[in-house]
């Protein structure tokens, strides 16, 4: 069976349709107006011509609150971790090396994630290549690209009226082989084509040029820069930023108990540097106590500490938080400050 | 209609004004806006010097609030002149602090601009989706949205402004010291309570239901309290741990709860200026809940905050006539 499929967009439902019936489904759809990755059910309508979702899909696997264990007067019950594997149809380049990203931080580190791990591990990510990036897109300065096929396990172009899929891990080959009965077609060279001259198209569409690796070095020496305060005296501490973002992912834990009885829940939920709780310490004394202490930290982690503890950027370049920060602090024009010897 | 003062004549009397008080030693900053990243989005800035009172603009694009910054010690301190280009809910922020003793009217200069709204980005990214903009235009009445293909969308002026402009009452400074050009005077007087109007029409279940869609989507990213002006508290009943006072998970009713909470905690401050609304990344119609309460303080209370510094907030203040209807 070969590595490169097509498949008309006429008979798409046909591999939805499989894809549902062993995965837990998750696509791009529209949902009160935003294009969210959401379940995708038997006639839901697929968007393939979003931009970028505004949340990430990172909430697939790595749950906003996720119990842990249930406890009961003396017993307790941790929640059944088994279900069906979990696919994800069209995802941009960069959530799907965001979710690469955050697999290395649940799983390699010195604890396995079991959440995470269970999810994720055996999943099937359909990445698509992006055909339109935004404007704020700066995937080509992470590493990455608006074709980037890190992380799939199938590679989708979108040429008009058909995809082109491309098996990229074992994962891939193997759902190739399982899926026979879908309307299948084998691409002809001018299909091939086509998928290479919008690839190329799409590339000259992003507009940043900096490399965000070459930072690193610059940012172990900038500890103390005035910059910090600057953009602090604008950043009003949310979570946005963090929440909106594929690749941040601390948490925290809480037990919540019911009142009046002795029983209750243990979760864990998403937590975010900028908020100045997330450091503050039981005798109240709070080691990153400024907004400045607190957005340097989010910069460090993600262009400087990630790379030193699993050889990665904490960045995909997706614009996220470009696209919705409130005081519109902007990634791209910090790095670029950095670069530029503001730092 | 729009102004016919160009943004250019704004701009250059902005960047004049703050000079001279800058070079008269009338302040030691002034807060203000430079131009942002995005063609919808300013950015904050702090003028310190004349030199830097280039960078400052004033147009569509300064959603974001400057008030609060007065707020931080770092930014402002008591006995300091601090300088603020106050939009008319800036200034009304500014008037709502100094009635509830954070602010001292002699240490700010209003500095009022003639705003004619704020853009909401949301908004037009819902009437062009996934089309990717570059910029703006104005055409008499209308907005030339340009696109990046060089096309263009034409918007009426409804379908981009930010709803709490679109039912601004005072859009001009109040108070202020200083106003650059002209105030604008000419507000339709529209009733800002229409839309609320027509929420109450609707049954209860069907009012909770709306909400309960509404804020099934939150993601507590806290971007609405924090950046709204009357959100200020040293630390916020929702960040209270010992003891807790609040669940932190995403499900309904922790997340309905702080919601009720934080409006409770605005209600008779709120200055319907939009901000929570415009910031949530999730689109949730803030904005509704917000206004029945102001509503309901006018009604109750004949209280509209942030227009007199000598009053204090509705729900600080008792008065034998206020209605007390609902003890039982
Ligand atoms: S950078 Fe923007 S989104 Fe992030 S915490 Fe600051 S204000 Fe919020
Ligand atoms: S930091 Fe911003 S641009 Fe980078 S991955 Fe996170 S949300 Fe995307
Ligand atoms: S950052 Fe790159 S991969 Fe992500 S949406 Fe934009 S173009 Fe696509
Ligand atoms: S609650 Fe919303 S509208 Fe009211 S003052 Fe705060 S940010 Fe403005
Ligand atoms: S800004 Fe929106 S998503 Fe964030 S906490 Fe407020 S309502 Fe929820």
């Amino acid at each position: 069976m070969s590595k490169i499929l097509k498949l008309e967009k006429s008979k798409l439902d046909g591999l939805i349709q499989f894809l549902n019936k062993r995965y837990e489904l998750f696509g791009p759809k529209e949902i009160n107006g935003q294009i969210e990755f959401a379940r995708i059910n038997p006639g839901d309508e697929l968007r393939l011509d979003f931009l970028n979702t505004v949340k990430s899909p990172k909430d697939i696997f790595f749950a906003q609150t996720q119990p842990i264990l249930h406890y009961k007067d003396n017993s307790v019950k941790e929640p059944a971790l088994k279900h069906k594997p979990v696919a994800i149809f069209a995802l941009h380049p960069c959530d799907a090396q965001a979710m690469k990203v955050l697999d290395k931080v649940f799983t390699q580190g010195k604890y396995l994630d079991p959440y995470w791990d269970g999810r994720y591990r055996d999943s099937l990510i359909f990445s698509i290549g992006c055909n339109t990036p935004a404007t704020t897109c700066f995937c080509n300065c992470t590493g990455l690209g608006p074709f980037s096929k890190a992380g799939a396990d199938i590679f989708l172009t979108d040429i008009g009226d058909s995809l082109i899929l491309e098996a990229c891990s074992e994962k891939g080959i193997y759902f190739f082989k399982i899926a026979e009965d879908v309307a299948w077609k084998e691409p002809d060279d001018d299909d091939l084509k086509k998928a290479e001259q919008i690839k190329e198209a799409a590339q000259l569409l992003l507009s940043e040029k900096f490399q965000a690796q070459d930072i690193k070095s610059i940012l172990e020496k900038s500890w103390d820069n005035p910059v910090w305060d600057e953009i602090s005296n604008r950043c009003l501490s949310c979570g946005l930023c963090s929440y909106l973002c594929p690749t941040c992912h601390c948490f925290d834990i809480q037990d919540e108990k019911l009142p009046g009885t002795e029983q209750g829940v243990r979760i864990r939920i998403w937590d975010s540097c900028m908020f100045s709780l997330f450091t503050r310490e039981a005798s109240g004394h709070n080691p990153r106590p400024s907004i400045a202490a607190r957005f340097r930290q989010r910069v460090m982690h993600k262009f400087n500490y990630l790379i030193d503890d699993f050889g990665v950027l904490g960045c995909v370049g997706c614009g996220r938080c470009v696209q919705r920060c409130p005081v519109n602090v902007d990634i791209r024009e910090i790095l670029k400050g950095f670069l530029n010897g503001k730092g | 209609m729009f102004r016919k003062e160009t943004m250019e004549m704004i701009e250059q009397e902005l960047r004049a004004k703050v000079k001279a008080l800058l070079k008269e030693g009338k302040v030691k900053l002034v807060l203000g806006y430079q131009k942002g990243s995005l063609p919808f989005n300013a950015t904050p800035t702090i003028v310190e010097d004349e030199a830097s009172a280039e960078r400052l603009i004033f147009d569509f694009s300064c959603g974001p609030g400057l008030a609060k910054y007065l707020l931080r010690k770092n930014i402002h301190s008591p006995g300091q002149k601090t300088g603020i280009i106050a939009k008319g809910c800036d200034a009304r922020a500014v008037i709502q602090y100094i009635a509830e003793k954070q602010l001292r009217r002699e240490d700010i200069v209003i500095i009022g601009v003639p705003c004619q709204g704020v853009i909401d980005p949301n908004r037009v990214r819902k009437k062009i989706p996934d089309k990717e903009i570059v910029g703006y235009a104005i055409d008499g009445d209308k907005f030339i949205i340009r696109l990046r293909d060089d096309s263009v969308v034409s918007l009426n002026r409804e379908e981009v402004i930010a709803r709490a402009c679109l039912r601004c009452v005072y859009p001009d400074a109040l108070d202020a010291d200083i106003f650059i050009t002209q105030p604008r005077k000419d507000v339709e007087h529209v009733n800002r309570y229409n839309e609320i109007m027509e929420f109450e029409k609707m049954g209860s279940d069907e009012r909770w239901n709306y909400f309960e869609n509404e804020f099934s989507r939150c993601i507590r990213c806290y971007a609405c309290r924090n950046a709204c002006p009357m959100c200020y508290c040293e630390e916020c009943f929702v960040d209270k741990t010992d003891p807790q006072w609040f669940g932190k998970g995403t499900g309904l009713s922790d997340t309905m709860l702080f919601h009720i909470v934080r409006i409770l905690h605005v209600t008779g401050r709120c200055l319907d200026c939009g901000l929570c609304e415009r910031v949530c990344p999730m689109s949730i119609d803030l904005g509704l809940l917000n206004g029945k309460m102001n509503k309901e303080v006018k009604e109750r209370f004949n209280y509209i905050p942030g227009l007199d510094p000598e009053r204090p907030p509705a729900l600080a203040t008792f008065d034998e006539g206020d209605r007390q209807e609902f003890i039982l």
